[in-house]
């Protein structure tokens, strides 16, 4: 043992005014984990507009195994999420909603099933308790979209109920909105193990739900990045390379149809092929796209020189093999 | 005379045993600079009255070389003041940041080179950052300039000022005071110095505004070339992406992508549609507009994935969050 005891097990739960949810909610992984010797709980506020930074203040005065982490500003769930990441000292690493959707209860089925020898344990939501049309449909089919582009069986993406090594987790850098397609970047890009267990879910008892319909393009963007960065992130000039090899085929296509027009002598454009001069013009389009497209290959691949080397040496410096 | 007192208090400690005054005034050199060492005069006389220690920093171009003169003869009169120029003509940023790399107070008070409020503003705004504010900027009102003026303030707050969410009404003034940790710690580059305030609410410090009256001096009509009001405009688009999607450039591009493709693709399909109708398509100038608006619309988002990439690879060196009070990074010593 080393002699500052660090905790074993870290709870990290961020927090965006929920008042009225902080208490109720350490009590909960208090008794949750009553039998579990080492844990610590990092709270992290995310400029929280309401009372919940000095009700998590005071919990935190009291417990010493309660750490309250706060934003200088609302940053978002991600954010808030990498802040309680950054400060957790556990070997296994856990975070969870502070709405008390999640029960603090399921957190050690978690942490038994990482034991088995994974890297991330994934919760997913057994008879979710949320609106049908506005919530469980479109996360439905945002999960069917994340497994069919990323090849990464999870059923449930937006579950912040989750239990990580932390090894993993030094090797993930959130930004952006992406805590939830976290299992998709983690087996993208740490070649993560992953296992999933149902949780419980409960309905939100207090406040308002912070999510909305709105997001669906936001969430396409995201989706778009998570597919590239999965399939193209050891060889981006490879991406590139496709995209203006797809073009030029579409200006050979052009160019043929405009070829065909003499050969047809005008049969088929309706018009003298000297003055089908809408062929020719979108192959020279298309060609255009083409250079383009490997130029911004070409500078992505200088722009992302050093740090792709550097992070070679991190990804591939080898895993500890768990007994 | 208690005010002369007090300065030559400030100069002792400032030349003393190496103790650093409680403020550092730094002063950016770039336009319509006034007669420094009045300026300084009266900004001290300030300070004198709040019985603070301060130094004085001012940080010019080479083409004001002449306007240091004086403020090198209140030096060798035991003020203390310090002048620096730059090699060469750089941005009011940079001088910013070289002035910074030499403050030593815990306090810095920064000015244009030409009296925008009344100095007495500097009191409040110590005021305010005595009081817990991060950061404290003058707001120049009530406006008593020209209609030329404030149509330019206003065009300023249409569009720069949005980013604040309507709580700054004066982000132009250059009379600020703030923490100088809270100076150094907002990445300042290009010539972003002067939305200071902006920058400061994105990275999560609190900023409060304190109203002085305009200063005469602030009055008259500025108009200025083309090319100044075009580099505005640029700067303001640059940090309006700064701001709202450093860190998600698809977004952004995908959206501008996603709607000229769109159009462009939905065109083509109407096209293919009346081409299989029988309608020729060979002389259709339409048809180049369609494959024009796709294939740019391709670039958009070719462009956004390029910035997704590169924000992916350095999301571990980049600072995604900034916390109020540290409490102690993870202790890895112990692991």
């Amino acid at each position: 043992m080393p002699p500052v005891a660090l905790p074993d097990l870290s709870i990290v739960v961020p927090l965006y005014n929920e008042e009225e949810s902080v208490g109720p909610l350490v009590d909960a992984v208090r008794d949750a984990l009553a039998e579990h010797p080492s844990w610590e709980l990092v709270l992290v506020d995310d400029g929280s507009s309401d009372s919940t930074n000095q009700v998590a203040g005071a919990i935190a005065a009291a417990d010493a195994r309660v750490v309250l982490l706060q934003l200088a500003r609302n940053y978002g769930q991600t954010q808030a999420m990498q802040a309680g990441f950054d400060r957790a000292n556990g070997r296994i690493v856990v975070s969870m909603d502070g709405d008390l959707q999640n029960d603090p209860r399921d957190i050690l089925l978690l942490v038994a099933k990482l034991e088995e020898g994974y890297d991330l344990v994934a919760g997913y939501r057994m008879r979710r308790q949320d609106k049908v049309v506005t919530r469980k449909i479109p996360s439905w089919v945002a999960n069917r979209i994340i497994i069919w582009l990323t090849g990464v069986r999870i059923r449930d993406n937006g579950c912040s109920l989750k239990a990580y090594r932390r090894d993993l987790l030094d090797q993930l850098h959130l930004y952006s909105d992406m805590h939830r397609f976290l299992p998709a970047l983690a087996a993208a890009t740490a070649n993560a193990r992953i296992a999933e267990v149902p949780v419980r879910h409960h309905a939100r008892r207090f406040g308002v739900s912070k999510y909305g319909l709105s997001r669906i393009a936001k969430l396409l963007a995201d989706l778009l990045t998570i597919k590239m960065i999965a399939s193209f992130r050891e060889n981006p000039l490879k991406m590139f390379g496709l995209g203006a090899l797809a073009s030029g085929v579409v200006a050979l296509f052009f160019f043929g149809a405009w070829l065909w027009s003499f050969v047809q002598r005008s049969d088929v454009l309706d018009v003298s092929p000297m003055n089908a001069y809408v062929f020719p013009g979108s192959a020279l389009l298309c060609i255009a796209l083409a250079v383009f497209l490997t130029m911004l290959g070409l500078i992505a691949e200088a722009a992302l020189q050093k740090v792709r080397a550097e992070e070679q040496v991190e990804r591939f410096g080898g895993r500890e093999v768990y007994g | 005379m208690t005010g002369m007192a007090t300065r030559e208090r400030a100069t002792a400690s400032l030349t003393g045993a190496g103790a650093d005054p409680e403020i550092s005034v730094i002063v950016t050199v770039v336009e319509r600079p006034e007669p420094l060492d009045a300026l300084y005069r009266e900004y001290a006389a300030v300070l004198d009255a709040c019985g603070r220690s301060y130094e004085f920093i001012f940080v010019s171009h080479p083409y004001f070389h002449e306007m240091l003169e004086p403020l090198l003869a209140l030096q060798r009169q035991g003020a203390p003041v310090r002048a620096i120029e730059s090699p060469r003509s750089i941005g009011e940023t940079a001088l910013l940041r070289i002035g910074l790399a030499d403050a030593r107070g815990s306090i810095v008070v920064t000015l244009p080179a030409y009296r925008q409020v009344q100095p007495q503003a500097v009191r409040e705004l110590l005021a305010a950052v005595d009081g817990g504010v991060d950061l404290a900027v003058a707001r120049r009102w009530p406006r008593l300039d020209s209609k030329v003026n404030r149509l330019q303030h206003l065009a300023l707050h249409l569009t720069a000022g949005r980013l604040a969410n309507g709580t700054l009404h004066d982000i132009a003034c250059g009379v600020r005071a703030a923490r100088s940790e809270v100076l150094r710690d907002i990445p300042l580059y290009g010539d972003f110095a002067r939305f200071l305030p902006l920058l400061a609410i994105y990275n999560g410090y609190n900023v409060v505004e304190v109203a002085s009256p305009q200063h005469p001096s602030d009055l008259p009509r500025r108009v200025y070339s083309p090319g100044v009001y075009v580099r505005r405009l640029i700067d303001i688009l640059g940090l309006y992406f700064l701001l709202r999607f450093t860190e998600k450039p698809l977004r952004f591009f995908g959206l501008i992508g996603a709607v000229l493709s769109g159009v462009g693709g939905i065109a083509l399909v109407v096209m293919f549609v009346q081409r299989m109708m029988g309608q020729p398509l060979g002389n259709r100038p339409l048809m180049l507009l369609a494959v024009l608006l796709a294939t740019l619309g391709v670039q958009a988002i070719a462009l956004g994935l390029v910035g997704e990439m590169i924000v992916h690879f350095n999301a571990s060196r980049r600072r995604s969050y900034r916390l109020r009070e540290p409490r102690g990074a993870r202790d890895e010593s112990a692991r």
